[in-house]
């Protein structure tokens, strides 16, 4: 392997991708889930990525965690191009995918343990990033005995114990009561200020996208494509309810209406497109575009 | 209390239809003369020869099946039609091969449980969670260590019920290959009561292989199977 001269850091993106596409191949053919997606991600931003569902935001994801490669375009970290999975890019899934054989303890270890670090000090690490989200008199417990957002603190502290350079989150409080996520999302929020890491968050909610985000992206459908960036720039700590904030919120869910009422266009019968029905959405709505 | 009253009675003739109690001193002469003690050690040591054997096959074939397609087209497709033979016809075969001995009899034990375990490691891998997989990739997991520390424990559930079954097969093979043939050992022990009329022989050796077999699966397949269960969350603690 030839070793490239490193740039300046701060010159070269922490992450880009190129025009970058993937197909999918299913009975009907060939469908496009993300077309010429050109995208530069610095180090320390916190952006997210909105769009209806089935618009390729996920792709996207799998992508730059190298779960999936592209059909076309480049996808570079640090300016070398992602040619694998690696614990630079780690992601946290919506579903989370904890480990049920593992204690809470052994499943934050376990990344740790991959990269061979030794067994006293990956378990102080453990339960440091344990206390970062409030869970160390969980830490022998099982998965099955915590609740909805218990776990999610336990998928963020394995992430975050392997140190990655990028957390990807794939809707990660979807599956959320509101009054949780509220909590979750200050936490998080005081992780990155505290971590610096890279976020790049999907999501459908646009409070959600607005509250977090340094920059929201939205996304088009079919295909996946980046519709419009919006800037988020708004002092931190930030809250679900700000009223400032909901107007940013406004704003990109004007933008995003368009797309919804194109996926429903095309995925519902032909009483919906005839009845002159159309879509009154709310800031509020959390579920935007998951439901049609 | 019903047994031993229609014993006394003689509704079937005494030596058909041994009382209770009778089955019971014959119980406490057996273990007293040691010929229980020692029929019972010989088929311990064959089962658990046996099914060490096909444990450790059947889950590395498994592995092959599910892992290799070269190894599923060829194997895999023999193994679905293997199982549907009962172990004991490999009886004659092994006698052939191995001669009239103990590698013989250990054969067919083999083949009893190696076919489950077998089958449930394979489905067990095959339908480990896509998601679980990606996440341990994602962590930095690759090759063996994805192999054994997120693809296997994965599968584990799956695993156990084929340990499980294949136990009993195993346990029932060595059962059905003692008594066609055999030294030493439990279904010799029922051959001889047979030969010599003692029916209250046969009937305490019939009780001692139904204690065996419900301990192993008491003690450590049910185990097992709660631990594993209790953990995985699949039932109220």
């Amino acid at each position: 392997m030839i070793d490239l001269p490193t740039p300046a850091p701060g010159l070269i993106p922490k992450l880009s991708l190129r025009n970058v596409s993937k197909n999918f191949h299913t009975k009907t053919g060939k469908f496009n889930a993300v077309q010429d997606i050109n995208l530069e991600v610095h180090e320390g931003e916190f952006l997210c990525i909105v769009g209806p569902s089935g618009c390729g935001k996920s792709t996207v994801l799998n992508i730059i965690a190298g779960l999936e490669k592209p059909d076309g375009g480049q996808a570079l970290v640090n300016g070398k191009p992602i040619l694998s999975p690696g614990t630079d890019r780690v992601v946290i899934f919506q579903e989370l995918a904890l480990f049920p054989w593992l204690s809470v303890l052994k499943n934050v270890e376990f990344g740790l343990r991959m990269a061979g670090v030794g067994r006293k000090e990956r378990e102080e690490k453990a339960l440091h990033f344990l206390k970062m989200v409030h869970l160390t008199r969980f830490s022998h417990s099982y998965v099955h005995e915590l609740s909805g957002g218990m776990k999610q603190r336990v998928a963020l502290a394995r992430a975050l114990a392997i140190d990655p350079e990028i957390l990807l989150m794939d809707e990660p409080f979807a599956a959320l009561d509101a009054q949780t996520r509220d909590i979750l999302h200050e936490e998080l929020q005081e992780i990155w200020a505290a971590t610096r890491k890279t976020i790049i968050f999907v999501t459908h909610n646009v409070r959600e996208a607005a509250c977090l985000g340094n920059r929201v992206l939205v996304f088009s459908t079919h295909p996946g494509r980046i519709k419009r960036e919006f800037e988020i720039d708004y002092a931190r700590p930030r809250h679900l309810e700000d009223p400032n904030l909901i107007t940013f919120a406004k704003n990109i869910l004007a933008e995003l209406k368009a797309e919804v009422e194109k996926v429903a266009q095309e995925e519902l019968d032909y009483d919906w497109r005839t009845g002159k029905k159309k879509l009154v959405l709310r800031a509020g709505d959390h579920d935007l575009g998951s439901g049609i | 209390m019903i047994w031993e009253v229609a014993s006394r009675i003689e509704v079937w003739p005494r030596f058909l239809f041994p009382a209770p109690s009778e089955v019971l001193q014959t119980l406490l002469q057996g273990f007293a003369d040691r010929t229980f003690i020692f029929g019972i050690l010989a088929s311990l040591r064959r089962i658990l020869l046996g099914y060490s054997i096909s444990l450790i096959a059947g889950v590395l074939l498994g592995l092959g099946i599910s892992r290799n397609k070269f190894i599923a087209e060829t194997i895999g497709s023999l193994i679905l039609g293997l199982q549907t033979l009962p172990s004991i016809c490999w009886l004659p075969l092994a006698l052939l091969w191995f001669g009239l001995n103990e590698s013989a009899i250990i054969f067919v034990v083999v083949m009893g449980a190696l076919l489950s375990i077998t089958t449930a490691t394979e489905s067990g891998i095959k339908n480990a969670p896509p998601l679980l997989i990606k996440a341990g990739q994602n962590m930095g997991a690759r090759g063996p260590r994805l192999l054994f520390e997120v693809i296997i424990p994965a599968a584990l559930p799956s695993i156990i019920t084929g340990m499980k079954q294949g136990w009993s097969f195993a346990w029932r093979s060595l059962m059905a290959g003692e008594l066609l043939y055999g030294s030493v050992g439990l279904g010799n022990l029922l051959t001889v009561g047979r030969e010599l009329n003692d029916m209250s022989q046969v009937l305490a050796v019939m009780l001692i292989i139904i204690i065996i077999g419900l301990c192993a699966d008491y003690l450590v397949f049910t185990r097992l199977e709660r631990g594993m269960r209790r953990r995985w969350g699949f039932e109220a603690s």
